[in-house]
């Protein structure tokens, strides 16, 4: 087929993309005491450059205190018919301050510009939604979870733009029964899009109670949801399985219904998939032991705060933030998952505490991988309120980002002994490193309708 | 107009006068303090400072839980004072704010107020 607009024409011809030369990392002084803006980096991942493994270029948002967290394409493989489109603008939203700031990445890939700001204020008066989430391209146009009201209330909704950043309005025809929103991911082909629950914004922003999770307060469902009617149309209730939900990734293939998703607290794998008599099903296919800790009176949970597909579909991987390991599992018989590979940095346990003479403060936390499934990029920091609960040390050490090397063979992981940000090292002061995209596309970004 | 004296301890007691029927986070910001915020409506801690001496109304406030009040924190974001006021500002300000939540335990009357329940006599 004659490639016209964006991205690419399946998920095989993703794979075989050029190597990513360049990444894009949110950095956040948010909650630091830094009194700096949260900031982009661009980072030079060619392994051929003089520059390779270091911060090129950093570009502050406007104001202080967004927390930036998550982040989106304006377009990916889902408007790859469209000549009108191109991959040109990424969405970093703030969590904290409602703001979206678009940035332009297509005049100076290495040097991505500010385009414009929808102001939190004006998202909270058109839609009566607050804090930005998972940003999808839909097509043309772009939707954006959102996780509350415009007081930090559950249940939030989504957030419709256009393809010129305009608020549209809401996107969702009904919230139903839905208590809580996070994270989504649509798969066209089914009709269908699946969300899970964090935790209203005034719940989790100030940092974790656990005693929140027993008075309800926290997510323990994902929702599949009739995507044209734009409505819930199931709910699997998860219970202590599940307890909170966060990343939902189906597979690539667009004609495959299976989609996971990690439940946080319960350190689980959950896999749901529609059964050729066209009901849609759930079971737990991974459960994380907690680790005996010696100056914890009970086990430490894994906290599994990622998941991740490679474009194959047939690797898995999670990371354990409070443990410190990331794991690789096979998928190619989702019901029947098999660890192939295990690496550890940072943690509680102490099972790796300096990586490439950097000291891992926080854990494994967002992961990003790369279109032929090699490169596992891996940076340590959560959210800013949490870290602060867990890892108080971040605040003077700030966070890093690793490289894994992954087998796609037999399976495998090793962590790259070349490649090493320290956050700890920026020019402003320590920061914390999140969520991570390439300007190419990459495993979180891209969907095929 | 009710003007009131805020005394910020850790830096250097100096002292500010303020409007009292104004939230303090933009009322000292106004007068060139550097103060950290997120959402500025009260749900987030970003902003959240101590206060060691006077009183501040805060009932907008839904970030903290009654264990962070027992202890002064406050929410400069939405907090009115309603005396002459001392704080404590920034993160140097939080050593009590955060906490392990496995190792240190919340008593049921040390939530937030919407699912606290009164202490046992």
């Amino acid at each position: 087929m004659q490639c016209c607009g964006p991205g690419y024409a399946s998920p095989e011809e993703a794979m075989r993309a050029p190597c990513e030369k360049l990444l894009y990392t949110v950095a956040i002084y948010t909650g630091t005491g830094i009194q700096k803006p949260d900031y982009l980096c661009t980072i030079d991942a060619d392994p051929e450059s003089a520059t390779y493994s270091r911060v090129l270029h950093r570009l502050e948002m406007p104001g202080i205190g967004d927390e930036l967290h998550h982040m989106g394409w304006n377009a990916c493989s889902s408007c790859h018919g469209d000549a009108a489109m191109r991959r040109s603008h990424l969405l970093v939203p703030g969590v904290r301050s409602s703001n979206i700031h678009i940035i332009d990445t297509a005049a100076d890939p290495s040097a991505p510009r500010l385009h414009k700001v929808i102001q939190g204020s004006e998202i909270k008066s058109k839609t009566n939604l607050s804090a930005p989430h998972t940003v999808h391209c839909l097509g043309s146009e772009i939707i954006v979870s959102m996780l509350g009201d415009a007081r930090g209330e559950a249940p939030g909704g989504y957030l419709h733009l256009d393809r010129n950043f305009d608020i549209v309005g809401r996107w969702e025809n009904s919230m139903g029964e839905i208590p809580f929103s996070y994270d989504f991911w649509y798969q066209p082909r089914h009709n269908i899009m699946a969300s899970s629950e964090w935790a209203a914004p005034n719940t989790f922003m100030p940092g974790f109670d656990l005693e929140e999770v027993g008075h309800l307060k926290y997510g323990r469902r994902i929702h599949l949801w009739d995507f044209r009617k734009r409505k819930p149309q199931q709910t699997f209730y998860l219970g202590e399985d599940g307890l909170i939900p966060l990343e939902v990734r189906f597979h690539h293939n667009p004609d495959s219904s299976h989609g996971f998703c990690g439940a946080a607290l319960s350190a689980n794998i959950i896999h749901w998939w529609k059964d050729p008599d066209d009901e849609w099903k759930w079971e737990k296919i991974i459960d994380v032991e907690n680790e005996p800790h010696p100056e914890w009176p009970i086990p430490v949970p894994g906290v599994i705060s990622v998941i991740l597909i490679s474009m194959d579909d047939r690797f898995l991987y999670f990371c354990n933030w409070l443990h410190g390991d990331i794991r690789q599992y096979n998928i190619e018989n989702p019901h029947r998952p098999v660890l192939t590979g295990q690496v550890w940095m940072g943690g509680l346990l102490g099972r790796a505490p300096e990586v490439n003479g950097i000291r891992v403060t926080g854990g494994p936390q967002m992961i990003q991988l790369s279109l032929d499934g090699k490169r596992l990029y891996v940076t340590t920091s959560l959210f800013s309120t949490w870290d602060n609960q867990f890892y108080p040390e971040i605040r003077t050490n700030g966070g890093c980002m690793l490289m894994v090397n992954c087998n796609t063979q037999t399976g495998g992981m090793e962590i790259d002994s070349d490649f090493a940000v320290d956050f700890g090292r920026e020019p402003n002061g320590p920061s914390r490193c999140h969520e991570t995209r390439y300007p190419g596309g990459d495993c979180t970004s891209d969907i095929w309708v | 107009m009710s003007v009131l004296r805020v005394t910020v301890a850790n830096r250097k007691n100096a002292t500010y006068e303020v409007e009292a029927s104004r939230p303090l986070l933009e009322t000292l910001r106004e007068q060139g303090i550097d103060l950290p915020y997120g959402c500025k409506y009260g749900g987030c801690i970003t902003c959240a400072a101590k206060l060691t001496a006077g009183q501040v109304e805060q009932k907008r406030q839904v970030a903290l839980n009654n264990r962070q009040l027992a202890e002064g924190y406050v929410i400069l974001c939405v907090a009115r004072p309603m005396t002459d006021i001392t704080l404590e500002i920034g993160v140097e300000s939080h050593d009590r704010l955060y906490r392990n939540p496995f190792l240190d335990r919340l008593q049921p009357h040390e939530l937030k107020a919407d699912i606290a329940t009164p202490k046992d006599e």
